[in-house]
C-alpha cells in the first residue's frame, strides 16, 4: 500500500486526510440544522397574518349602523334621540380597543373583560330603548314608519350576528355559557375520534373552522377554513372527520341550538 | 415538510436502510484513503521536484564528476530520482572502463540500460496510488449512485403500503438514499482532479529524467 520512500509523510498525510473529512462533516451538519430550525419562524408568520384581519373587520362591520338610526329617528320624535345615543358610543371604544390590542397583548384581556362588562350594560339599556321605541312607534307611528324600524332591528341583528363571539354571546344571554361550552366539547370530541391523527405529525397543531349546524346537527355547507394549521394535509383531515362525524351533538334546548348556527370551532387533532 | 420530522444528517445517516449504509461506509473509507494518497503525492511530487532541481544545479556546476558519484554514493539515504539515475549510470561506466579495453558503443550501451532500468523504477515510485485515484474518481459516484437507487426503492415499496400517498412519506426516505451519491461524489471530485493533477506532474519529471540521461550520455561518451 505505502512505498518506502513514503513512510515518513504518511503520517502527515493521514492527518491532513482526516482533517478534510472533518472540516467537511461539521459543515455539512452546520449546514443541515439551520434548515431544521427554519419552519417554526414560519408558523408564528402565519398566525400574525390570520389575527389582524378579524380585528380590523370589527369596526367596520359596527359602522355602517348609526347614520340610518340618525335619519330615521327625527322623523317620529324628537325625545327618542338620546335614549338611541349609547347605542351610536358603544362602537367608538371599540377601535382605541383594537389600537391597544395590536400593542399590548397583556392589557388585552384585562380591557376586554371590562368593555365586555360595559358592553352588556349597554346592550340591557339598549334593549330597553329599543322596546321602548318599538312601543312608542306602535303606537304613534303610520304603518310604513314601523316597517322601517322593523328594516333597521334587522340590520342590527345581522350585524350583531357578523361580530364575534362575545357579541353574540352577549346577545343570546338566555342560553347558558356553560351548555354552549358543554356542547362544543363534545362537538369536538366527536370529531377527534373521526381524525387521522397520523396526518398531523408529533407537534400540537391548533386550527379553526367556521361551520354552521343545523338544529337536526347536520352541517348546512362545507366546513369553511379560518386558520389552517401550516399544514394541508392536517387541515384536509380534520375537515374530513368533520364531515364524517354527521349528525354533531346538539343541545336540546332549541335557544341552544340556535348558537350553534354559526360556530367556530378551535380544533387541536392532538387533544388540549 | 413537519417540523416533527427530524432531518438532521445523524439522523439521515441511522434512519438508512443497512444496504445503504454499507454504501456509505464504503464511501467513507474509500475517500478517506484517496484523500490520505493525495496528500501522499502532494509530498512526494513536490520533494522529487525540489531533488531534481537540486541535482541538476550540482551537476551543471561543473565540478568533478567523480566527486559528485562520491558524494552521493557514501550519503546517509538511498539517493532518489535524477541522483539514483547519475549513480546507476556513473557506476556502470566506471565499472566498464576498469575492465580495460572495450568498444566504446558496449560501453555506452551498458550505461544506458542501468540508467533506464533506475529510470523506470524512479518512475514506477511516482505512479504509485495513481491507478487508485483515477478508479476512485470512476467508481465511486456509481457506489453511491447504487445506494441511492436502493434507498428509494425502499421509500418507494414502503408507499405502495398507504392508501393515500403524499409527498411527505417519501421525502426522508430519497432525502436518506440521496446522502449516498452525496458522498460519492465528495470521493469522486477530488479524486479526479488529484489524478489529473498528479499524472501531468509525474509526467513533466519523467521528460526531464530522460532528457537528463540524453545529456549525461553525451557528457560521459566525450569522457571516453
Amino acid at each position: 500500500m505505502i512505498r518506502k520512500h513514503e513512510s515518513d509523510i504518511s503520517w502527515k498525510a493521514g492527518m491532513l486526510a482526516l482533517a478534510v473529512h472533518g472540516v467537511l462533516f461539521v459543515a455539512m451538519v452546520v449546514s443541515i440544522n439551520w434548515k431544521a430550525a427554519h419552519p417554526p419562524m414560519n408558523i408564528t408568520e402565519v398566525e400574525l397574518w390570520d389575527n389582524l384581519p378579524t380585528k380590523v373587520a370589527k369596526p367596520i362591520a359596527v359602522k355602517p349602523l348609526p347614520p340610518p338610526e340618525v335619519k330615521e329617528e327625527p322623523k317620529p320624535e324628537p325625545k327618542p334621540v338620546e335614549p338611541p345615543k349609547p347605542v351610536e358610543e358603544k362602537p367608538e371604544p371599540a377601535p382605541p380597543k383594537v389600537d391597544i390590542e395590536l400593542e399590548n397583548k397583556k392589557k388585552e384581556q384585562a380591557l376586554k373583560k371590562k368593555i365586555e362588562a360595559e358592553k352588556k350594560l349597554e346592550e340591557a339599556k339598549k334593549k330597553a330603548a329599543i322596546e321602548k321605541l318599538k312601543k312608542e312607534m306602535l303606537e304613534d307611528l303610520p304603518k310604513p314608519k314601523q316597517a322601517d324600524n322593523m328594516d333597521k332591528k334587522l340590520k342590527e341583528l345581522q350585524d350583531a350576528m357578523l361580530d364575534d363571539k362575545p357579541a353574540s354571546a352577549q346577545q343570546s344571554s338566555s342560553v347558558s355559557p356553560s351548555v354552549i361550552g358543554e356542547f362544543t366539547e363534545k362537538i369536538k370530541a366527536k370529531i377527534r375520534g373521526n381524525v387521522n391523527k397520523t396526518l398531523c405529525g408529533d407537534g400540537n397543531p391548533e386550527l379553526t373552522f367556521q361551520i354552521s349546524v343545523l338544529p337536526t346537527g347536520e352541517l348546512s355547507g362545507a366546513p369553511k377554513l379560518v386558520k389552517s394549521s401550516g399544514n394541508a394535509t392536517c387541515d384536509e383531515a380534520v375537515e374530513r372527520a368533520i364531515i364524517v362525524s354527521e349528525p354533531l351533538p346538539m343541545p336540546p334546548d332549541n335557544a341552544a341550538k340556535a348558537e350553534f348556527r354559526n360556530l367556530k370551532l378551535k380544533f387541536k387533532p392532538n387533544g388540549e | 415538510m413537519n417540523v416533527a420530522n427530524d432531518m438532521s444528517f445523524f439522523s439521515l445517516v441511522s434512519g438508512a436502510s443497512l444496504p445503504v449504509q454499507m454504501v456509505m461506509i464504503i464511501l467513507l473509507i474509500t475517500s478517506l484513503f484517496s484523500w490520505w494518497y493525495i496528500f501522499i503525492k502532494v509530498f512526494t511530487i513536490k520533494n522529487a521536484t525540489k531533488d531534481a532541481e537540486q541535482f541538476e544545479g550540482a551537476f551543471w556546476s561543473g565540478g568533478d564528476l567523480n566527486k559528485l558519484y562520491e558524494g552521493l554514493s557514501t550519503g546517509r539515504r538511498k539517493s532518489q530520482g535524477m541522483a539514483s539515475i547519475f549513480e546507476a549510470g556513473f557506476k556502470e561506466f566506471v565499472r566498464h572502463k576498469q575492465q580495460g579495453r572495450m568498444e566504446v558503443s558496449d560501453v555506452m550501451e551498458g550505461t544506458r540500460r542501468a540508467m533506464r532500468a533506475a529510470y523506470n523504477r524512479e518512475l514506477d515510485n511516482l505512479d504509485a496510488h495513481l491507478p487508485f485515484l483515477a478508479s476512485v474518481g470512476s467508481v465511486s459516484p456509481y457506489i453511491g449512485l447504487f445506494g441511492t437507487v436502493w434507498g428509494i426503492m425502499n421509500a418507494f415499496r414502503g408507499l405502495s403500503n398507504v392508501a393515500q400517498a403524499t409527498l411527505s412519506q417519501v421525502a426522508p426516505g430519497i432525502a436518506e438514499a440521496l446522502v449516498a451519491t452525496a458522498i460519492g461524489l465528495f470521493a469522486a471530485i477530488p479524486a479526479v482532479i488529484a489524478y489529473n493533477r498528479f499524472a501531468s506532474s509525474v509526467d513533466r519529471l519523467s521528460v526531464r529524467y530522460e532528457s537528463f540521461m540524453e545529456e549525461f550520455t553525451n557528457i560521459l561518451q566525450r569522457r571516453i
